[in-house]
């Protein structure tokens, strides 16, 4: 076992991991908490290590980078469980387990004879997390899916873009990611509950609704009998409006949240002070309702010709200025605005260094430290540990199955030579 | 209790307000939890201000978003500001194994309500601060929501084409990235409390957390030195990969080509069997290099199409093909209706309305929307009664000093 997980908040459980490159993320989240996990990998390698980009973009299975990204605090071991031996010490595992997730075509499990309620008779307390596009079952449940596919499914698809072009999604694949976190949660709840009542059960994510929370509850609208909002490259068009969130700035662009309201007037009333301290507006535009401007807006008593003469005016005003200076003028001032960042910036934000968040692995097998992305939060008594670098293919296979399950180094090798791990 | 809901033994003091921090915890209420939510009776709830709104009228209840983020929450209306809401709070505390927070850093600490604080009263609590940025560095005073930690993390520039401004994703979109990690990280420090007896403080920044989104962009940089930038609908893994337009006012459907026989399955589907031969096109490299070619041919058949028939077709031929889903096509959309996804809730004042169902389904012990979001101090007497027992004198007594506005 890890002697360093000893004090991580799972540290006591372990993680059976088969998620395809689907549902990586989620058994990632256990381990970093402090789980034991065993990522249980066909014998060619995870279908998530012929994901791109690669190291030096030159494609090998151990240098995958969206494997790095998601199987951090993982052992691997290889497994063909296509085969019955594999499927048999795959179910020797299952007894000291607490969690498995797979991310297969739903039914893909059960085919194998390894669909949850097989794995339950083995370990009742079992929580058995399955990851999906459209959900275990119903009528799309075996469709073809992809990253777009489900972004397009669920909602944020059509609210993102440029209202003259298709929608678009963000270039860096997310729907699998809330899926699996949602899962995280889904699991950790059923755990909890296990511990009362000594029975696990089957936690069933589809990405569908995982990705509809990416709507702002806009998926809403129908249902309440609200107008739908309506994409517009960098803000919103809501019933005549059309609202920016993207504004430009000297040297790029920034995000600035200019709106109306009792909540948000206030914060819109404090910037055009300012704006107008600076000359970009005369005293009038400075004293307008801010509070009721959107209704007015929407009623009529403003003309929208008003709303679009103030942005033209707040544009001035944020395109004199680079982003750094507006950046402090949000701190100093409270202002709702924000730089638009490259992943060039992020990696050197002054704010990260200074909060300690970035994480370094050494992959010996490349002689070389990776800067990683760190924990996802601070915790002061259970700090979460980057104990592992993502595994190469197959890495524990010794110590797992010669180390703990007990086999001999001549079954771990006959096993080998026939393929199956 | 063994068929109860899954955190039915887990109670929560919750002060987060708008939507990343309840968010987190409508989660944990779907699961049972027990959420006392402290809601200000003078500042309003931002989220109460924002759309989508009940029949499309502004309200103090009739957000959607706020209904959403809430469901499921005990209400309590509590002016912070009144010192004696202090001995309120502390009994709230005394009861509560978890204390959950959004404010901007240091307005906790102005109430004498800080971890250090708090844990004074109860050694063992577990507490969660969330905010943008976190608790500390020079960037820790930033407030206001999930666009601009969005924007700061480096999405928005990874959102739109490659020839216009970045477009952004939509909305606040850390603020739908970091309630999961909000959420698991209350679990599992219930489990080590459990186990240790042990609490603690957790300081979420929502964008550190959301950057585990973006992983794979952000090691393309610290180990290849490229700089991702938006890139349309394009995949570096697949092509074709796009959003094509089909019949009728602003409807779209995507397609994605996984593998080679899929391209040669689509190019069939759509009576193009040229294209399948063409060895330009063999490989999703090639496709990639000739996009605007093949972009134009599918687009040429899907406008003829309409959206729905156009996936039910390419489905049926095991391509990846779905229509682009507005709110109104969700609500018919017949797998969404299979897994609950709206679920009907009656609210105090609005009567019949719709919130999101759970979205992790629990086989034994399913997640349940058990109420809708309360009206601002809609369970204040409820909680003094059953959850604090208060008696009446007592409660006669808060009330007229204007504890709860």
């Amino acid at each position: 076992m890890d002697g360093l997980s000893a004090m991580g908040m799972l540290s006591p459980y372990r993680v059976l991991d088969l998620a395809t490159e689907r549902g990586v993320l989620c058994g990632q989240l256990l381990g970093d908490m402090g789980a034991d996990v065993i990522k249980i990998e066909p014998p060619g390698g995870s279908p998530a290590r012929r994901l791109g980009p690669f190291v030096n973009d030159e494609p090998h299975p151990d240098r995958s980078l969206y494997w790095w990204a998601y199987n951090r605090n993982k052992r691997s071991i290889t497994l063909d469980i296509d085969r019955p031996e594999g499927r048999e010490l795959l179910k020797r595992l299952v007894p000291a387990a607490q969690f498995l997730i797979e991310s297969f075509n739903p039914g893909d499990m059960a085919a194998r004879g390894l669909g949850y309620e097989t794995m339950a008779a083995l370990n009742p307390a079992l929580v058995y997390v399955s990851i999906s596009a459209f959900g275990q079952d119903g009528p799309k449940a075996s469709y073809a899916d992809a990253d777009l596919i489900i972004m397009a499914a669920g909602g944020p698809l059509v609210l993102t873009g440029d209202d003259d072009r298709p929608p678009v999604r963000l270039s860096v694949p997310q729907a699998y990611l809330h899926a699996s976190a949602d899962a995280a949660v889904g699991a950790l709840a059923a755990h909890h509950e296990s511990v009362r009542s000594g029975r696990g059960q089957h936690v069933d994510v589809a990405a569908e609704q995982s990705v509809a929370l990416a709507t702002q509850s806009y998926v809403l609208a129908a249902p309440l009998g609200s107008v739908e909002a309506r994409r517009m490259s960098g803000g919103v068009k809501f019933g005549p409006l059309d609202i920016p969130l993207v504004w430009p700035a000297k040297d790029g662009y920034i995000a600035l949240t200019f709106l109306f309201g009792s909540a948000l007037g206030v914060f819109t009333r404090k910037l055009m002070e300012y704006v107008c301290a600076r000359g970009f507006c005369d005293e009038a535009t400075r004293d307008k309702d801010w509070i009721a401007f959107g209704d007015q807006l929407f009623s009529g008593a403003e003309p929208l010709s008003e709303f679009e003469r103030i942005k033209q005016i707040v544009m001035n005003f944020t395109r004199s200025h680079t982003k750094a200076e507006l950046l402090q003028l949000a701190v100093e001032r409270g202002f709702l605005m924000t730089p638009i960042t490259t992943i060039e910036e992020v990696v050197k934000s002054p704010q990260l260094e200074s909060r300690g968040y970035w994480r370094t692995l050494e992959h010996p097998e490349l002689g070389r430290r990776v800067t990683y992305p760190g924990p996802f939060a601070k915790f002061s008594a259970t700090p979460l540990e980057y104990r592992r670098r993502p595994p190469t293919i197959g890495e524990h296979n010794r110590e797992i199955y010669c180390g703990e399950m007990g086999l001999s180094e001549a079954e771990l090798a006959n096993l080998a030579e026939r393929g199956i791990v | 209790m063994a068929d109860a809901l899954p955190l039915a033994d887990v109670r929560i003091l919750d002060f987060m307000w708008v939507m990343a921090g309840p968010a987190a915890t409508r989660m944990l209420a779907d699961y049972g939890a027990t959420v006392v939510r402290i809601e200000s009776p003078t500042r309003v709830d931002t989220a109460r201000t924002l759309q989508p709104f009940h029949n499309n009228t502004p309200g103090p209840d009739s957000s959607g978003l706020f209904g959403n983020c809430n469901a499921g929450k005990l209400g309590i209306s509590l002016d912070l500001g009144n010192p004696r809401s202090r001995e309120v709070v502390f009994d709230l505390l005394r009861w509560a194994q978890v204390v959950t927070e959004s404010f901007s850093p240091k307005a906790m600490r102005a109430w004498g309500y800080d971890y250090e604080s708090l844990r004074k009263v109860k050694p063992d609590l577990i507490m969660v601060s969330t905010c943008l940025m976190g608790q500390s560095g020079p960037l820790s005073r930033i407030a206001g929501f999930g666009n601009m930690a969005a924007a700061i993390s480096g999405f928005h520039n990874l959102t739109g084409w490659a020839d216009r401004q970045p477009a952004g994703p939509f909305g606040a979109y850390t603020d739908y990235v970091s309630p999961r990690f909000t959420a698991m990280a209350i679990l599992a420090a219930l489990d080590h409390h459990r186990r240790t007896g042990e609490g603690q403080y957790i300081d979420q920044s929502q964008a550190e957390s959301s950057l585990h989104f973006l992983s794979p962009a952000i090691l393309d940089y610290t180990v290849n030195g490229r700089i991702q930038s938006r890139a349309g609908n394009s995949d570096r893994e697949f092509a074709p990969h796009g959003v094509y337009p089909a019949a009728g006012e602003d409807r779209w459907i995507a397609i994605v080509c996984q593998s080679d026989s899929q391209w040669r399955s689509l190019c069939s589907a759509i009576k193009r069997a040229d294209l399948a031969n063409d060895s330009r096109l063999a490989t999703a490299a090639g496709r990639r290099e000739h996009s605007a070619e093949i972009d134009e041919a599918i687009s040429a058949w899907t406008r003829e199409m309409g959206a729905g028939a156009a996936e039910a077709f390419l489905q049926s031929r095991a391509i990846a093909a779905h229509q682009v889903q507005n709110s109104a096509q969700i609500a018919r959309d017949p797998q969404m209706a299979h897994r609950g996804h709206f679920v009907e809730v009656n609210h105090s004042t609005l009567g019949k309305t719709f919130v999101e169902g759970p979205r992790a389904r629990l086989s034994r012990t399913p997640a349940r929307v058990r109420s809708a979001a309360p009206f601002v101090g809609e369970h204040t007497q409820h909680v003094l009664e059953n959850i604090l027992h208060y008696d009446e004198e007592r409660i006669t007594d808060l009330v007229a000093a204007g504890v709860f506005g």
